[in-house]
């Protein structure tokens, strides 16, 4: 029994070591490109997030905007820029990753529906106007008027230390 | 054990055809970009052409320069332009509306795997089998109202069995507080809420031994009803769950599923964090506690205490769960301990489009002499393994498992094959 523990301390000890050294890296950043704005329906009761505050809202761990307003995620479909700032920076996983993650979320019943996917930025704007507790995230240049640009982490696109670009 | 390999070898070439057919991912990507970045041009296009008209009245343009600091005030109270093409609203219109939320949806998953194995065990044979097909089914009934349901067909020597495996109604109130009644996934520890009967969501091919479905140490299935949300803590990230329900039934490995055997009803608490600076990481524990009655009159009360950690980005992956089973008999008052624990890693390789996965996991379980509930439970494992990932939704899987029971008696050496996947 003795070795047995021993054993596992042992494991243990290593693993520790292999996460800590394996993971030591920069975090996600893609090349540097114009920001990508977090745009949300304009009843939504809220005007800053932080960015981890963003990715609970991403990863469906938050759901609720207030216990009357459900959270709605929109998501560009593959390729487009702001999806892959999304990916890279929030999620932090590839695209496989994202799939799987959402798979996975929906089969554990932490979640009914997986996100909304959007092909084009007329469809992303229509949509956060139309469905109240929409969240999506829309290059900074193509923000148009009736949307509400998050703050994150304090920060406005176009600011210095905006966090998602 | 040479049929293994002519087995693994036969998978390897085929997985070698079924890469060589798939077209050259990185052009399609390519072409696929650029005409996105058409369709984001003409999007821009119009929406020039839709603003001109109303740019004598509306001042705020200046959110589409490119350097400017949109300001949240300006963009709410600003006016929505207006289309200036008619078939174009009715088609943003029409996909909205396909797009908008609809009650009752339905959404349909299957799992399913197929599986090979040869050991150097006495009087069993090596074979392929075919393994849980499993069917799991997602229905919003209302914004907070939802369905989940889970169904596995099995195959045994002379019939399949079906089994609904969970099916659970939840009420959300809001992130803090859902409730839901229904048969679950037991909340003690990781693996059993984590993965479920989807061997695809596993890095390996079967589940570890203190968590094996239709295994006795765990209470895998839970019918009653649970509590669960987060807990307001900040950084912490944490969240639990609280449930009451019928334990464990006449036979131990199978919940009360038509009703509890006595009157006292099994609890389980889970709590734990996702520490937000620790993205990634999950710390948490659990207790489980329930009457045990046999068939002849002898009751047990049982103790579970658990504790996981779970480092889940995939590179490397972490998971250990420790259990500990406690067992009092009520007449002779005689407690047993049973702790049992495993311990995963994995590293998902920077080559191959990170599509390989090695892993090594160690499982331990112990069961004394004294112990009156299970039958002996014993084992030392290590298990090598490779996933493939061969798409995003299908993978291979190779395991080399080296495990010894009881005391005295001769280790096992085995080759374990399979292809998972979802649909």
């Amino acid at each position: 029994m003795k070795m047995t523990y021993k054993r596992l301390a042992a494991i243990l000890w290593t693993a520790c070591l292999m996460c800590t050294l394996l993971s030591w890296r920069a975090e996600g950043q893609t090349s540097r490109g114009t920001d990508i704005a977090v745009v949300v329906n304009p009843d939504t009761p809220i005007s800053d997030l932080s960015l981890a505050d963003v990715r609970k809202v991403l990863l469906g761990e938050r759901q609720y905007w207030s216990s009357k307003l459900p959270v709605v995620l929109l998501i560009r479909a593959p390729v487009a820029r702001e999806r892959d700032v999304v990916l890279k920076v929030i999620y932090q996983m590839s695209e496989d990753q994202f799939k799987q993650y959402w798979v996975a979320k929906i089969f554990r019943a932490e979640a009914a529906t997986p996100p909304k996917i959007v092909y084009s930025n007329d469809m992303q704007y229509e949509l956060v106007t139309a469905m109240p507790g929409a969240i999506a995230f829309v290059d900074a240049r193509n923000v148009r008027p009736g949307l509400k640009v998050l703050r994150v982490d304090g920060h406005l696109p176009g600011e210095a230390n905006y966090p998602l670009r | 054990m040479h049929r293994g390999l002519v087995v693994t070898a036969m998978l390897a070439l085929a997985a070698g055809a079924a890469w060589g057919q798939s077209p050259p991912a990185s052009e399609q990507a390519e072409q696929v970009k650029a005409l996105l970045e058409r369709v984001e041009q003409l999007e821009k296009r119009v929406a020039e052409l839709e603003a001109r008209p109303a740019a004598a009245s509306v001042t705020t343009a200046a959110v589409t320069a490119p350097s400017a600091a949109p300001n949240p005030e300006v963009q709410q109270e600003a006016a929505k332009p207006e289309p200036s093409h008619q078939m174009e609203g009715h088609m943003d219109q029409a996909a909205v509306r396909q797009m908008e939320p609809h009650y009752p949806n339905l959404q349909i998953r299957g799992f399913a795997d197929m599986d090979f194995s040869a050991t150097d065990q006495k009087g069993t044979t090596s074979g392929f089998n075919l393994g849980q097909l499993d069917l799991h089914l997602a229905s919003a009934l209302s914004p907070k109202i939802s369905y989940f349901g889970e169904m596995t067909f099995t195959a045994h020597p002379t019939n399949y069995t079906v089994e609904v495996e969970r099916s659970i109604i939840r009420y959300d109130y809001n992130d803090y507080f859902k409730i839901s009644f229904g048969r679950y996934h037991t909340p003690i520890g990781y693996w059993n809420t984590a993965f479920h009967h989807g061997a695809w969501l596993e890095t390996s091919i079967d589940r570890p031994e203190i968590v094996k479905v239709g295994g006795t140490y765990t209470p895998i299935h839970f019918v009653g009803f649970l509590v669960e949300g987060n807990i307001p803590s900040g950084g912490a990230g944490l969240a639990y769950s609280v449930g009451v329900g019928n334990g464990r039934g006449d036979t131990i490995s199978r919940p009360g599923d038509a009703g509890d055997n006595n009157n006292n009803r099994a609890w389980v608490a889970n709590v734990f964090a996702r520490p937000v600076k620790l993205y990634g990481l999950q710390i948490g524990a659990s207790v489980y506690r329930d009457k045990i009655t046999f068939a002849g009159g002898r009751n047990f009360r049982e103790w579970i205490t658990s504790a996981h950690l779970a480092w889940t980005r995939g590179d490397p992956e972490f998971l250990a769960e420790f259990s500990n089973v406690n067992h009092r008999q009520y007449f002779t008052n005689v407690s047993t301990n049973n702790p049992g624990f495993y311990v995963q890693m994995g590293y998902r390789l920077p080559w191959f489009e990170k599509t390989l996965k090695p892993y090594y996991r160690f499982e331990y379980l112990h069961t004394p002499e004294n112990e009156a509930v299970f039958t002996n439970l014993d084992l030392v494992e290590s298990i090598f393994g490779l996933r493939y990932d061969i798409s995003s939704y299908a993978a291979f899987k190779t395991e080399y498992r080296r495990a010894s029971r009881l005391p005295g008696t001769p280790t096992i050496n085995g080759l374990f094959l399979q292809t998972s996947f979802t649909f």
